[in-house]
Formats: C-alpha cells, sequence, structure tokens
C-alpha cells in the first residue's frame, strides 16, 4: 500500500486541489464569491474575444476592469487572492501562447518542406537534409542547414570566449577579489550585461568587421569568428553570474576546513570550491551558450545575410547567417511559405533554447539539494 | 596527566601585562589575588610552543576578545572554557589565523608559534596552517570520499602523488596513501566504522563520524599543534572515550588545545586550564587541577560550579 | 609521519632571485601590453618602437623572456635557486604547454615540411606529445620552464630572423579564400607567449611548489579580470569619443535658445541632436521621435509587466503551497527569461499584429516588451519576497490581520527596495532590445519631429466599440535602438539626409547607450542606497 501508483497519486493531488477550491468556497460570503466570478469570467471573456480578434472584446475587459474596482473595495481578500492567481495563470498563458502561435505558423513550410521516408511522410525532414535556401528561383527550396551551421560556428566560438574568461571572472569576484574591488567590479559586469546588443554590433561592424577582412584577407566582410568573439562578450555577464552565485553558495565551513589544513588559496578553489560547484558553474556556461544561440542584432549586422554554407565548413573567416539574423533579416520582404520558413528558425532557436534552459535549472537544482543539506 | 611538568611551578618565571592591569609580580600573594579579576599568569616547566600577547579581536565595532595574553607550553594539553560566545573560538582562530577569512574580524596584537611572530608580513600562511591543524566546532568534510577527505592535505602537500599521471610515471603513492589514511582513521577511532567504505561520499557519514572524520583529516597532515574546538560535541560517550585517549596519546608529541564545555572532560584530558567569561576576557588560567580544585577569582569558581555561566 | 615537507614558517626578505623574478613577470606584462597594441594597429609592425623595427623587438623581447624563464627552471634544477618544487608540473600544465607546441609542429609539418594536412596532425601530435612528457616527466622547476621557454626562444627567433616578417602570409587556400598575415599572427602569438611566460615567470616567483602555482594562476585571473574591465571602459569611452562631436553639433547654452517646454519655460540648453527629428529645413538633424518612442515603449511594457509580475509572484511566494504547480510556474518564467528576444519578436508578429490592425504599432512593440519584462520582474520579485523574514508575517498574523492585508503592509514594503531594483535593471535591458521590436513597432529610418508620438494626446472616443481609440498607439513609431540598426542597414544612401552620417550614427549609439545606462546606474544606485539604509537600521 505504500506502492500508490502514479494515477493514483495525480487524483489524490486533484482531490487535494478540488477541496481546496471548495474550501474558499465555503469559506466566502456569497457576495464575494459573485464578484470573484464576475472577474474570472468577464476575464476569460475577454481573453477568447482578444484570440478570436473581435471587436468587443473591450466590452468583456470593461467589465472586468469595473468588477475588480468593486471587488478591491468591498472585498478586498478575495480579490486580491483571485486577481494574483490570474497573474500568475497569465504568465503560463503567455509561454503557452509563444509556442502555439510560432509553431502554427511554421506548418505549411514544414508540409511544403515534408519528404516521404518508407512510405511515411516526414514533413519539414527537407528543410534540414539538403543545404539550399532559394526563395526565388525554382525549385524554391527553405533549408534551414546554413543557418544551423552558422549558429553552431558562431556558439562555439562565442562559448570558447564566454566559458573560460566567464568562470575566470566569477572566481576572482566570489574568491579572490577584495570586498572594495568587488563592489566596484560587480556593478561593472551587470553594465556590460546592459550594453545593448545593437551597439555591439555597430562597433563590430563599423571596426571589427572591415578591420578582420583586411586582416584575413576575405572578399568582403562578415565573419563567424568575429560574430562568436562579440557574442561571447555580450554572454560573458550572464556566465559571470549565475557561477558566482555558484562559487559563493559553496559553504565557508568547507573552504575553512580546506585552508586549515595548509593549502593554498589555489588550492582550494580548484580541489573544493569548483567540484563542490560544478554544476552551478556549468550551469551558468550553459545560460550564457543560451544566450549566445539567442544573440541577434550583433550577428544581423556583422554577417553577409547570404544563407549558404561556408567553404569549408570550418572556415570562420566567412560569417554567412545564423538562425536569429536569418529572421531579422528577412522579416521585411518575407511573406507566404518563406514567413513561415522563419517561424521554423524561431522554433529551433525556441526548442534548443528552453531546452538548454530547463537543463540548467536541473543541473542547478541536483547541486542545491545536494550542497542544501550542509549548507 | 603525568607527562605535565607540574611538580617545579617556580622553576621559570614569566610576568605579563593583562590589559591595563599591572604588572603581575607573583602567583602566591594570596591577600593581593583576592581583590584581582585576572589570573592570568601561569608559570610552567619547559617551552612555550605558541605566545598570544595583548590579543585584541574585533568583530566590526564588537570587542571580542580583549587583550589576551597567554603561553601555551608544548607538548601538552591544554583547555579552553567558558560560557558560550566568549570568545573561545575567536582565540582559537587567531591561533591559525583563519580570522584572516572573516572580512569583519580585526585582529590586533601579537602570537608567536617557536618565537616566529605569525602576524607579520611575509609569515607563509600555508606552512602556518600546515603546522597549526585545526578541528572546527561543527563537521566540515568535503563533499568527496571519505579516502580523499583524509588523503587531502597530504596530496595537496605533495607529499602524496597519486592520480593518472603518478600512476603513468609510476611514481603512485598509494600503499602510502592507504596506509596514512588507516592510521589518521584508527587514531581518530573512526576505522572500524569506515573501513569497508572508504569510497563512500564523507556526508552520507552521521555528525559522530564526521567529526571524528575532520579530527582524522587533521591529523592526516600531522600538524605541531592540533587546535580542537569542542571536537566531542557530537560524540557519544564511547567515542569520546577514544578522542580523550587520542588526546592523551596526542599531548606526548604534539601541543593539543581543545575548547570544550564539558567540565570534566577539561578535568580529565587537559594539563593546564584557561577560563575565559563573558566579554571576552581570559580570567584565569593555570594548571588544570589549581583551576578545579582551588581556583583564585570567584568569577571562575562560580562559573565552575554552575553559578553563573 | 608522512615525511612532511617543511618550509621556513616566514620568508626571508626579498632576495635577487624574486627580484629578477618579478622583473621577469613585468616584462610579459610589457609583451602583453605591446601584443594588444599591435593587435589593435595603435603600434605599426612594419614601423619602429624605441628605434628598432617592431617585429624585431617583440622578437628580442621574446628570446629575452624565453630564456629567463628557462634559467629559472634549470636553477631551481641544479640548486642555485632556492625553491620548492613538486615532483610533477601535472597533467594541466603538460596539456596548456602541449597545445602550442601542437599547433608549431602541425604548422612545420604541413606547410613548411609540405606533409599536407594528415602529415600536420601527426607532426603535431607528435611534437604535442613530446612536450607534454617533458612539461609533465621532470620535476616542476624544470617541467613548468624549460618547454614554455623552449617555445618563447623559438617564436622569438622566428620573428628576429625574418621567417616571419611584417610581410609574410600565408593563404589558406580555401574555396573561400581567407589567410593568415602577419599583422594578426605576429600579435596574437605573442599575446599568448606572453600568457605563458607571465605564468611561468609568477610559478619561478612563488617557488614553484603549492604556492607557485597559486601565483601562476592568480596572474592570469587578474589579467583576465583586469582585462575585462579595461574593456568595458574602452568600450564605453570609445562610443562616447566617437558620437560626442555628433551629439553636440549645434548645441547652444544660453537664455532662451532651447525648445519651449510646456508652453512657457524656455529651455537654456539647446541640444538639436536629441531635440529635433528629421526635416529639410532642419539646420541640424535629430533623433528626438526616437528617444519619445523608446520611453513610451518602457513605459508600455512596465505598466504591463510590473503589476502582472508583482501580483504573480505575490501569489506564487503567499497563496500558493510549495509543489508541482509552484516548481512548473517557476520553470517557465526560467524559461521564458532565456528565450531569445527574436522569438518573442516572432511571438508578437504572429500574435499582437493581426489584432491591432494588421500593422505594427507602438501597443504591439509595447506589449512585446512587456512579455520580455514579465519573467524578470516575475523572478526578482520573487526573490526579494522570499527573503522578507518569515517572522515579519507571523507578527502581523498573529495580530488577526487578514493575510492581503498582512502582504499589502508587510511583505509588499519590505521587498519593495528588490523589486524596485530588479524592475528598473530589466528595463534598461529592454530598452536597449532591437529584434523584438524590429518586428512589431519599427518605424523608417528618419523620423520627422513631428511624428514624434503623443500618446496622451492621441486618446479619442469613439461611437463604435471598442468606443476607446488610440490613433498613436496603432501607429509604427521608431526607437532609438531600431533607429540605429535602420541607420547600420541605410548603408550610403544616409548622405542625402544628414551631412555626416557616421556622425549622426555614433551620436544615435551614444544616446542609446546613456539612455540604457542610466536605467542601470539608476538601479545599481538604488540598490546601493537601500542595502545603505538597511546596515543603518
Ligand atoms: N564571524 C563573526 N562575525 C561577527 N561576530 C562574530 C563572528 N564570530 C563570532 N562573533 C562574535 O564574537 C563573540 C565570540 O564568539 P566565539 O565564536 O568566539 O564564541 P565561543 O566562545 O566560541 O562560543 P561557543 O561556546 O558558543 O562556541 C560572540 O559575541 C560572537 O557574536
Ligand atoms: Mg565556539
Amino acid at each position: 500500500m505504500a506502492q500508490a501508483t502514479r494515477s493514483e497519486r495525480l487524483n489524490a493531488a486533484a482531490g487535494q486541489q478540488v477541496q481546496r477550491v471548495r474550501d474558499f468556497v465555503d469559506d466566502t460570503e456569497p457576495a464575494a464569491l459573485v464578484v470573484v466570478t464576475i472577474i474570472a469570467l468577464s476575464l476569460l471573456a475577454a481573453f477568447v474575444g482578444f484570440l478570436a480578434v473581435s471587436n468587443l472584446t473591450a466590452l468583456p475587459f470593461a467589465l472586468f476592469v469595473a468588477a475588480t474596482g468593486y471587488g478591491w473595495v468591498r472585498h478586498q481578500e478575495e480579490t486580491a487572492l483571485v486577481l494574483t492567481l490570474t497573474m500568475t495563470v497569465s504568465t503560463l498563458l503567455i509561454l503557452g501562447l509563444i509556442i502555439v502561435f510560432i509553431f502554427r505558423e511554421s506548418v505549411p513550410v514544414l508540409w511544403y518542406e515534408s519528404v516521404t521516408v518508407l512510405g511515411v511522410r516526414v514533413p519539414g525532414l527537407r528543410m534540414f537534409i539538403q543545404p539550399n535556401w532559394d526563395a526565388v528561383a525554382p525549385p524554391i527550396r527553405y533549408s534551414m542547414v546554413p543557418m544551423i551551421h552558422g549558429t553552431v560556428m558562431v556558439t562555439l566560438v562565442a562559448t570558447a570566449v564566454a566559458g573560460p574568461l566567464g568562470v575566470a571572472a566569477a572566481l576572482f569576484l566570489s574568491e579572490i577579489a577584495p570586498a572594495i574591488v568587488r563592489e566596484f567590479v560587480k556593478p561593472g559586469v551587470e553594465i556590460l550585461a546592459g550594453i545593448p546588443s545593437i551597439v555591439y554590433g555597430f562597433i563590430g561592424f563599423t571596426i571589427l568587421s572591415p578591420w578582420a577582412s583586411d586582416q584575413f584577407r576575405t572578399t568582403g566582410q562578415g565573419s563567424y569568428l568575429f560574430v562568436g568573439i562579440v557574442v561571447g562578450l555580450m554572454a560573458l555577464p550572464t556566465v559571470v553570474s549565475v557561477a558566482e552565485d555558484a562559487l559563493s553558495s559553496v559553504p565557508e565551513s568547507m573552504k575553512s576546513g580546506s585552508l586549515a589544513v595548509g593549502t593554498t588559496d589555489w588550492q582550494t578553489m580548484t580541489s573544493i570550491t569548483l567540484p563542490a560547484a560544478f554544476s552551478g558553474v556549468s550551469a551558468a556556461v550553459l545560460l550564457g551558450v543560451g544566450r549566445a544561440i539567442g544573440e541577434t542584432m550583433a550577428a544581423t549586422v556583422m554577417l553577409r545575410g547570404v544563407p549558404r554554407l561556408t567553404e569549408p565548413l570550418v572556415n570562420v573567416f566567412y560569417g554567412q547567417e545564423t538562425l536569429t539574423s536569418l529572421i531579422a533579416r528577412n522579416y521585411g520582404e518575407a511573406d507566404g511559405l518563406q514567413m513561415d520558413a522563419l517561424f521554423v528558425a524561431g522554433v529551433i532557436l525556441f526548442i534548443t533554447v528552453l531546452v538548454i534552459s530547463i537543463g540548467a535549472q536541473y543541473i542547478e537544482w541536483r547541486m542545491r539539494s545536494k550542497l542544501g543539506g550542509e549548507a | 596527566m603525568s607527562d605535565s611538568p607540574q611538580t617545579q611551578p617556580q622553576s621559570q618565571t614569566r610576568t605579563k601585562t593583562t590589559g591595563s592591569d599591572q604588572p603581575l609580580e607573583t602567583t602566591s600573594g594570596e591577600t593581593v589575588e583576592e581583590t584581582r579579576d585576572e589570573w592570568t599568569e601561569y608559570n610552567f616547566d619547559g617551552e612555550a610552543k605558541m605566545v598570544a600577547e595583548d590579543l585584541d579581536v574585533y568583530y566590526g565595532d564588537d570587542h571580542a576578545l580583549k587583550s589576551v595574553s597567554m603561553e601555551i607550553p608544548e607538548q601538552s594539553v591544554t583547555a579552553l572554557i567558558g560560557p558560550s560566545g566568549c570568545g573561545k573560538s575567536t582565540y582559537l582562530r587567531c591561533l591559525n589565523r583563519m580570522n584572516d577569512r572573516i572580512n569583519a574580524a580585526n585582529v590586533d596584537g601579537s602570537v608567536q608559534l617557536d618565537g616566529n611572530e605569525i602576524y607579520q608580513d611575509g609569515i607563509n600562511l600555508v606552512e602556518l596552517r600546515k603546522r597549526v591543524g585545526m578541528v572546527f566546532q561543527s563537521p566540515n568534510p568535503f563533499p568527496k570520499s571519505i579516502r580523499d577527505n583524509i588523503a587531502y592535505g597530504p596530496r595537496k602537500h605533495g607529499d602524496i602523488n597519486t592520480g593518472l599521471l603518478a600512476r603513468l610515471l609510476g611514481r603512485d603513492d598509494s600503499e602510502a596513501e592507504r596506509e596514512l589514511v588507516e592510521r589518521a582513521l584508527k587514531q581518530a577511532a573512526l576505522w572500524d566504522e569506515v573501513h569497508d567504505r572508504m569510497d563512500d561520499n564523507a556526508l552520507g557519514l552521521s555528525g559522530g563520524q564526521q567529526q571524528r572524520l575532520c579530527i582524522a583529516r587533521c591529523l592526516s597532515v600531522d600538524p605541531e599543534v592540533i587546535l580542537m574546538d569542542e571536537p566531542a560535541s557530537a560524540l557519544d560517550p564511547i567515542a569520546t572515550a577514544k578522542i580523550e585517549d587520542l588526546i592523551h596519546d596526542l599531548a606526548e608529541e604534539y601541543t593539543v588545545v581543545i575548547v570544550t564545555h564539558n567540565m570534566q572532560q577539561a578535568a580529565r584530558i587537559s594539563d593546564q586550564t584557561a577560563v575565559f567569561l563573558t566579554g571576552g576576557k581570559l580570567v584565569e588560567y593555570d594548571d588544570t587541577d589549581r583551576i578545579f580544585e582551588n581556583p583564585q577569582s570567584q568569577r571562575v569558581e562560580d562559573y565552575i560550579s554552575g553559578k553563573f555561566g | 609521519m608522512a615525511g612532511a615537507t617543511r618550509s621556513p614558517l616566514v620568508e626571508g626578505d626579498t632576495t635577487v632571485t624574486d627580484a629578477v623574478a618579478g622583473a621577469t613577470v613585468g616584462l610579459s606584462a610589457m609583451l602583453f601590453a605591446l601584443a594588444i597594441a599591435a593587435l589593435f594597429e595603435r603600434v605599426n609592425l612594419t614601423g619602429t618602437v624605441a628605434g628598432l623595427s617592431t617585429v624585431t623587438l617583440l622578437g628580442g623581447l621574446l628570446i629575452g623572456l624565453g630564456v629567463a624563464v628557462s634559467v629559472f627552471g634549470l636553477g631551481s634544477w641544479f640548486g642555485y635557486v632556492e625553491t620548492d618544487p613538486d615532483a610533477s608540473a601535472g597533467l594541466i600544465a603538460g596539456l596548456g604547454a602541449a597545445v602550442p607546441w601542437f599547433v608549431v609542429g602541425g604548422g612545420v609539418a604541413s606547410q613548411t615540411l609540405g606533409f599536407g594536412t594528415v602529415g600536420g596532425v601527426v607532426g603535431g601530435l607528435f611534437v604535442g606529445g613530446l612536450t607534454f612528457a617533458a612539461t609533465a616527466v621532470p620535476r616542476e622547476d624544470v617541467g613548468s620552464t624549460v618547454p614554455l621557454g623552449a617555445l618563447l626562444v623559438l617564436v622569438g627567433a622566428v620573428f628576429l630572423t625574418g621567417t616571419i616578417g611584417p610581410a609574410w602570409i600565408w593563404n589558406l587556400g580555401w574555396e573561400q579564400q581567407a589567410s593568415i598575415t602577419a599583422e594578426f599572427l605576429v600579435p596574437t602569438a605573442t599575446l599568448f607567449c606572453s600568457l605563458y611566460g607571465g605564468w611561468a615567470a609568477a610559478k619561478a616567483y612563488g617557488r614553484f611548489g603549492a604556492r607557485g602555482r597559486h601565483m601562476g594562476a592568480y596572474v592570469l585571473i587578474y589579467v583576465n579580470a583586469l582585462s575585462i574591465v579595461a574593456f568595458l571602459f574602452i568600450l564605453i569611452a570609445f562610443v562616447v569619443v566617437q558620437g560626442i562631436s555628433g551629439l553636440l553639433n549645434g548645441a547652444q547654452v544660453g537664455a532662451g535658445v532651447g525648445p519651449q517646454v510646456f508652453g512657457v519655460v524656455e529651455l537654456p540648453v539647446y541640444v538639436p541632436f536629441v531635440m529635433n527629428g528629421v526635416a529639410l529645413l532642419n539646420d541640424f538633424q535629430g533623433v528626438l521621435p526616437a528617444i519619445v518612442g523608446t520611453i513610451w515603449l518602457v513605459v508600455g511594457a512596465v505598466l504591463f509587466a510590473v503589476p502582472l509580475g508583482v501580483g504573480a509572484a505575490v501569489f506564487l511566494t503567499e497563496y500558493a503551497e510549495r509543489g508541482r504547480f509552484t516548481q512548473i510556474v517557476e520553470v517557465s518564467t526560467n524559461g521564458l527569461w532565456s528565450t531569445p528576444s527574436i522569438v518573442f519578436g516572432l511571438f508578437g508578429f504572429a500574435f499582437l499584429i493581426p489584432r491591432f490592425g494588421n500593422r505594427k504599432s507602438l501597443l504591439a512593440g509595447m506589449l512585446t516588451l512587456g512579455f520580455m519584462l514579465l519573467p524578470l520582474v516575475l523572478i526578482t520579485s520573487r526573490e526579494a519576497m522570499i527573503a522578507v523574514p518569515d517572522e515579519y508575517r507571523d507578527a502581523s498574523a498573529a495580530l488577526g490581520v487578514p493575510k492581503w492585508q498582512t502582504i499589502r503592509s508587510v511583505v509588499l514594503p519590505a521587498a519593495l527596495p528588490g523589486v524596485v531594483t530588479g524592475v528598473i535593471l530589466g528595463v534598461g535591458r529592454i530598452a536597449g532590445e532591437t529584434a523584438p521590436i524590429l518586428l512589431t513597432m519599427a518605424g523608417g529610418t528618419f523620423v520627422p519631429g513631428g511624428q514624434t508620438v503623443d500618446v496622451i494626446g492621441g486618446f479619442e472616443f469613439t461611437a463604435a466599440p471598442p468606443f476607446v481609440a488610440n490613433p498613436e498607439l496603432l501607429q509604427a513609431t521608431s526607437a532609438l535602438p531600431y533607429q540605429l540598426y535602420a541607420l547600420i542597414t541605410a548603408g550610403v544612401g544616409l548622405g542625402s539626409n544628414v551631412t555626416d552620417p557616421d556622425g549622426f550614427r555614433w551620436a544615435t549609439a551614444l544616446v542609446l547607450l546613456v539612455v540604457v545606462l542610466s536605467f542601470y546606474a539608476i538601479g545599481i544606485g538604488a540598490r546601493y542606497y537601500f542595502r545603505q539604509r538597511l546596515r543603518h537600521e
């Protein structure tokens, strides 16, 4: 009987929720209940109206505002509860809407690019198995391969920059820097995170790209190497601040324990602090990778904007297009299938980064539960 | 207590100032002493291993240790007792400069190890802490295997080479390491409980086992002075007895300074006892027998007899 | 007894050896600086520095550094220098030394000896393997100095003999042409060599052993931290220097020179760049519409995201029981936080645009940025509320105060500093975002001053639902980041509109930077202020 099945547990949990709702209904006076119901229903109606692109959306919304105002004055406790609950649900809803809408828009081109394998029609497969993007001359092809290649190249270079430098800087901030220095460098890192990407892109475009083209004698401007470096510098603050949090969460008693047997600070860092914070530090690097993948503007203004593979594939001195820059560059002219293809790029980005984010959170969660008992 | 030089207390007289008090000329003038509050002069035979002079510690504005002067005889057990929060741990941390880790802490005064001032520029902190080992108040094992915990110090000091490279180069000291780990664990009375699970994570041990693990970790680097902050606070009577035996044995070779809240324990194992009282003052320091049987200060007597804490 | 090593407790005074080792570290710092200067063409490779041709000087210094480092290792090995080395420099040092030698070996085998790619890899592995052995097998003092010293001497000799001179070039022979030039290779090689040399010299300064490693590592970490700080300063200074002339173009100070505000007061300063739009007859063109657009964008996003985010945080922290639901919300908000901004743009494009009259509009931009801001507000507010001690809540609840009243009068005020700081920093982030508004709001490249949005004046009432309309909200307008993007992509065509297109661009970048960084300055200042106040309470 200790082994409750999954569905039993779920049922029990659902039962609990029902019980809570019932308690709430029982404990609340009827007038308040009515107001709260009106608030919830009117907001729901407004949302449905908005989804349906209806001109009447404003009506339920006005009702919602009125009911909320009334409830706030007369039944503040209940109104506050329901309002904050709807706000929480809205947050979830936004994520849900993002998923629904960007997937929905990408469906037509997925059908267009489907391939029959062993009698089974696989939608979108051709976007990943042939490297041609041609939106003008038949055969019209929307391949994601060049952009995926570009994103991978840029991300690799960026990680090589942001990973080691970021972790070293985090070590400096959390373990080495005197309090005074930390007081100044930490906001500095924050400000670094705040410099708009278009400013980086602008400097890259006007200074770095011509310089690189001259240094490497390339034809024209734009290289994955330098986009990667710039994007890496942009991802650096993310790595630094998350890794620093992880390093500082290693209990001081562990570090003192190591120092007390006569090790140097550096030995303590490499043998105790870093291993103990390893998952947190990897999560930091992962999040940095996520930032690098999603970085748009610097890539858009620094790359060439020709969706094709570099020749040879490892030629980092040429930069064609990434998933992000494809969207930013083409949304204007694109319509129909081409626009949908941009949404496919968006879906790839979204899923990749979401997976990375969830992975990083899982790693961090594991680290916290490992150290948590001792801290 | 057999090895402590208490038989000729007058053979070596040291004078000391305590705070703003006047220098004490002797420890035997009973009538003079009745009016005094601090009885910190201690005459002993043999060499002093560590000497603290006019040690003040501030945590920000909080004056946690007030002008403590104290000599710790070598190859003996010195007990520090006193009510909670009176600065025992603070004092202990001064002796191997672990207070450096606390940003708010400010240490003023002098501490010498074998005549070398440890609060001077150019002191080699690593070397100091190799010589003055420490067992912390709450157990702090590393999140590593039991073996790695014990072998940590010797490995980091380069006394023992293990790992991939050492194996490749044929310099593997695994055998020496095994012996060293076993000896340290046996000394700390932990070997029997863990010898068959040396590769388990040390965080999986019980609190008392962790405490003994930390003692073993400290012994494995073979320090000259061992500072122990309530090493038996989480132990059952049997383990406590083993640790007390260990401390007793250690005093043959090492200098042991131990903080304890257990008066009987202090009486059992120590050669001399220092009593700190609230406010961070060292109030009385003398042979353990004298402290427990015939304390000079009224406040110490009250504290020992449980009237005040 | 483990035969424990003992070194002196107190270090002696600085010896000649220390001084020489310190000077060697200084030499590598100098090389580092020279390499950076050469990389950014502050020092000309074909020119001269201090009377010597640059490449010769670099080569000579590298050789000097290499020799000094090796001499230290050998001196320690033969017992002339008192050190405390470990038995081996270790795996990581071995790998670290093997990498540059792998490159050298591979380059020589494939290019100089003409063995091709495979031969290059084999040669590289061979030389790298040898280096690894030479580093890891001997005692630490020799292992961590001699292989690196030899590398430095080799590279120095290559420069000195002119094997790689200023005109050297290596065509990679790829289909898309690219070459490695001396302009790139010489400074980069010097840069890495100086880091290796500095590391080895610092180890020697620390007399090898644990302390030596500590020193070596700290030198690299300090260089890294300093570089990051320097990078930040140079970046900001560069934008300021480039942009300031464009920004102050035509600026005047004096009573009554400025435009009227609120219809009465005349500002005593006139900076046309931030007070004008673009018009044919303007003496000086400006970006006022974009500034106003950015401000409205931020206001809209904050109005949308802050109540929503704070409310959700209240529910999650105060009402909801920790469990599956809060976990899901947490994972989703973190996921939302890391979602690329361009994806928000796509979403706004697909979701909002059709619902706001099928065209790009200010409102769509506001909401899109609001979606981006929301997770950040939620996360920081939540952290701030969790940090409020439970005693506060209990004390209030014990007095019989209902839950929401407790939240309102106890939790929210206590969490306010954290929330405010988080919001301001978040606003800084979205104010500089280009990608989302690109797809949802973007207006023209040059916006006439007359098109400056006036949201408040734009409200009007209509007879048909939805009864309230605001054409200003539903129109495309510009914002600073977008404007900068448009200026970049407009390329040469700019010249017909403004006299100095480059100055105009840089000035736009500067204004954008100033706007965004002032949010950060306020946010960081607020946090500092709140912390100080907390400390004094
Ligand atoms: N890290 C610190 N920061 C600020 N104050 C401290 C710190 N550590 C100790 N103190 C203060 O210094 C005083 C002495 O503390 P200490 O830990 O030395 O006491 P103790 O005698 O060891 O007590 P216990 O027997 O409870 O361990 C206390 O008032 C304490 O509040
Ligand atoms: Mg204590």
